[in-house]
């Protein structure tokens, strides 16, 4: 039986997540499903897994429209969704999970144990008969994979049409994946379609049957995955953003200045970088897939208290990885991603905001801070960035994505001076329209004349192509081979960023 | 990407009035209409007498719902405030009595808020324990040694003229009680509005994630919040015994229940879903002024209680319904 989605709209306050996706799943075959972050994957399955109600579109069961309206609906229609995180009570024993919510009961309050125990083997062996997992200890002190198998079993009680597995995978260490990949494969034989979410492309391209690749909330192509090699999936998975003004090239001479950041062994968490130099002047841009490292690597740059490295400089002066304060004081500022989560406070006045890393340039001694200071050097920085608003007075929230962008790279200009040797911008024109993200383009052009050290960590290829002098890509939490500025352009960064040599 | 850009709303009937503002002051304009209602019904409300009686009564809280007012903006949260101002309403009396000279006294009670306060942002910030858990079992704790250090009994007689004055006498024609809580009302607001120091407690509250990708040393100004509450609140127990003539173990409690109701009718105000210093300092007149006008209509206590717990209530629904109020 086949579950079809049609012209699914999905809009939320702001944003559209789904604009028009059309797909069908089937009973009998395991179906990829594969895009960046923010491509839609996740709305998607929580529509077809009865979590979320579409704005527009139907979800058509064997030719009839339905309404999910619930998990618990999607369930009844044959539907069940395994979540990333994992939906296991960590306290009670495999058994307990597997049939939570069925318990065998004895006169409806007394929980049959034996019989629960019974049930629950039975259930797994019945699926997976080569699968063997001790059911009476508690699933916190059993290894990820079996946790995994414990969901997919309980996720199977109910005989579904459709499993949703998102991420499964993703917390396994690499051994126990084969045993889980087998579980996957397995399930379509025995008349359960799977619907596949993973960042990991060899994963998709091993165990799926068709792929889906969404882009911006909208389709992009279904498609046997047999026809699909990886170098094509990462090209259609990759947002592209057009505008050719854009396409103004920093030339590659500004970048001359002497080291102002210098890595040897750099390890955090997993990403591990053996060797990196940052000059005045140069903007590097750092490019990956989703779980590349390169995200990570440029955070713990800033804020670097878990990192180890075996020397690490910063213009000239050897110091330790540490907390944002330390690192703002030998000269490292960020300018992070989800700039309402990171950086501002909506609540503020722009003025409030501009202020929040170098309050003193406002005070005249004693920590005594003087509004008319605060108002000039605020001015100053907000005529600086061309940011749009009334007045320094303004409230942060009013302004636009591209405005409150502005401040919060305002932030380190504002009383810095020359202070900031290596700045980081991660994302840095998400959510921003093209006139502002030119000027935010200028103004890092600006500030690497000024011979500030740039390292820029996005998903957007054509912003990466247009600013930086020099790529680092990054697969499997590494960095690869360096591209030069003459030999940018996309085919050479994908190439990169699926790990095959160009 | 989930934000717009919001151009303030100008309100259809109000025309020029922005919506922010009609929000910003209906607590006041609510304050001024109970002011207006007493005047005309209740005789005695509007006297020059009645009105240095809210002022005196008034004041204590007043100081607490300031000290508090530094948890909130930090998003810590002390309830061990009442118990707090009860140790140095009853740990002042009693070194008075045993004969140390009035400063030394004060200075014990301050320096007992000071431990109280580390105590608190130690298990807060160091150990990791949330506020509310903390301070409630801090409470607990004070509770007991309050006790302990009286034996259950109130601590009376003995107690020097000079400290009686400061709950009890008048200072050019005011009571010395409102010159302490009008000190304690500019100080906090200084503070708060016009320091590095109030900066930054606001800036962890507000956003916690930015305020240390900035750079903001967190930990230190979470534990700091805690530390004025703490402070705060002794000096309030010293006042309230000097006021009552007597140290009692357990005349701090109501301060606790009072000055969350402070902050929160504050919170209505102002900056709505922000803890402000004016703002606690209106929510206890809005506080005083009820007790009072209810006092002086005989109504009883219990019915006082009543009414504040349903203002309680209303404020923070108005609070909530119309910003994200995170307090915890």
């Amino acid at each position: 039986m086949d579950i079809r989605l049609t012209d699914i709209v999905m809009q939320f306050p702001g944003t559209r997540a789904l604009d028009g996706v059309s797909v069908t799943f089937r009973d009998d075959e395991v179906h990829g499903l594969i895009g960046e972050n923010g491509a839609g994957k996740s709305t998607l399955v929580n529509v077809l897994g009865g979590s979320l109600t579409p704005t527009t579109g139907q979800v058509v069961i064997g030719g009839r429209p339905v309404r999910l309206g619930s998990p618990h609906g999607a369930l009844t229609h044959g539907i069940a969704h395994v979540s990333q995180e994992g939906n296991l009570v960590s306290g009670l024993t495999g058994a307990e999970n597997i049939l939570l919510g069925h318990e065998p009961r004895l006169g409806g309050a007394l929980i049959r144990t034996r019989a629960l125990r019974r049930q629950a083997a039975d259930l797994l062996r019945e699926w997976f008969p080569r699968v063997s997992i001790d059911l009476s200890r508690p699933v916190g002190d059993l290894p990820m994979a079996e946790r995994k198998v414990i969901e997919i079993v309980r996720a199977l009680r109910g005989n579904p049409k459709i499993v949703i597995l998102d991420e499964p995978t993703a917390t396994l260490p690499a051994r126990e994946k084969e045993q889980l990949w087998q579980i996957i494969r397995s399930l379509p034989k025995r008349g359960v379609g799977v619907v596949l979410i993973s960042h990991f492309l060899s994963e998709i391209k091993a165990l799926s049957d068709t792929i889906t690749v969404l882009r911006d909330g909208r389709h992009i192509c279904t498609e046997p995955a047999a026809s699909l090699s990886e170098e094509k999936l990462v090209e259609l998975m990759l947002r592209r953003t057009g505008g050719a003004a854009l396409k103004a090239k920093t030339t590659a001479s500004e970048a001359q200045g002497p080291v102002v950041l210098m890595l040897r062994g750099w390890h955090v968490g997993a990403v591990e970088v053996p060797d990196f130099t940052l000059r005045a002047g140069e903007i590097v841009g750092l490019i990956g897939l989703t779980g590349a490292g390169h995200f990570g690597f440029a955070r713990s740059l800033h804020n670097s208290a878990g990192a180890r490295a075996a020397r690490m400089e910063v213009a000239g002066k050897a110091i330790a990885p540490g907390r944002p304060a330390q690192m703002q004081a030998a000269g490292v500022a960020l300018v992070p991603d989800h700039r309402m989560e990171y950086a501002l406070i909506g609540e503020w006045t722009l003025r409030e905001n501009l202020a929040m890393v170098h309050p003193e340039q406002g005070s005249i001694g004693a920590g005594i801070l003087s509004p008319r200071r605060e108002e000039a050097e605020a001015g100053r920085v907000m005529r600086l960035m061309n940011v749009k608003a009334h007045s320094s007075g303004q409230l942060l929230k009013e302004l636009s994505g591209g405005n409150k962008q502005k401040i919060s790279i305002g932030k380190w200009l504002y009383g810095a001076g020359e202070r900031y040797r290596v700045m980081i911008f991660i994302e840095p024109t998400e959510g921003v329209d093209i006139g502002a993200k030119t000027e935010i383009y200028a103004e890092m052009r600006r500030l690497a004349a000024t011979g500030v050290g740039i390292i820029i960590a996005s998903s957007d290829l054509l912003e990466i192509e247009s600013v930086a002098h020099r790529v680092i890509p990054f697969a499997n939490q590494r960095p690869g081979p360096e591209i030069p500025q003459e030999r940018f352009s996309e085919a050479i960064f994908i190439a990169a960023m699926s790990g095959t040599a160009a | 990407m989930s934000e717009i850009a919001t151009s303030p709303q100008i309100d259809r009937v109000f025309g020029l009035v922005r919506k922010d503002h009609i929000q910003r002051y209906s607590t006041l304009v609510v304050l001024a209409l109970m002011v207006l209602g007493f005047s005309l019904f209740v005789g005695r409300f509007l006297t020059s007498q009645n009105v240095m009686n809210i002022a005196q009564q008034i004041s204590m809280l007043t100081i607490v719902g300031a000290g508090l007012t530094f948890g909130f903006a930090a998003r810590e949260m002390d309830l061990s405030v009442g118990f707090t101002v009860g140790l140095a309403g009853v740990l002042v009396p009693l070194l008075l009595v045993g004969g140390t000279p009035l400063p030394l006294a004060l200075l014990a009670g301050l320096g007992a808020g000071l431990l109280v306060g580390l105590c608190n942002a130690f298990f807060v910030t160091v150990i990791g324990i949330p506020s509310l858990i903390a301070t409630l079992a801090a409470g607990s704790i004070l509770f007991g040694i309050n006790f302990l250090m009286t034996g259950g009994r109130a601590i009376y007689g003995g107690l020097p003229d000079s400290y009686l004055w400061l709950g009890q006498g008048r200072l050019l024609g005011i009571p010395v009680l409102a010159w302490f809580m009008l000190g304690a009302v500019a100080v906090a607001w200084f503070v708060m509005e016009r320091t590095i120091f109030g900066r930054y407690i606001y800036a962890v509250g507000g956003n916690q994630k930015a305020a240390e990708l900035s750079g903001v040393q967190v930990r230190r100004y979470r534990a700091a919040s805690l530390v004025v509450c703490s402070l705060f609140a002794v000096v309030a127990g010293m006042l309230l015994a000097a006021r009552l003539g007597s140290g009692q173990p357990n005349a701090g409690e109501r301060y606790l229940l009072d000055g969350l109701a402070t902050v929160f009718i504050g919170m209505t105000m102002l900056r709505p879903g922000t803890a402000t210093v004016l703002g606690t300092f209106f929510g206890a007149l809005f506080i005083g002024i009820i007790n009072n006008g209810l006092n002086l209509m005989g109504m009883d206590t219990y019915i006082q209680s009543i009414v504040k717990g349903a203002i309680i209530l209303v404020a923070v629904a108005v609070v909530s319904r119309s910003t994200k109020l995170n307090l915890l």
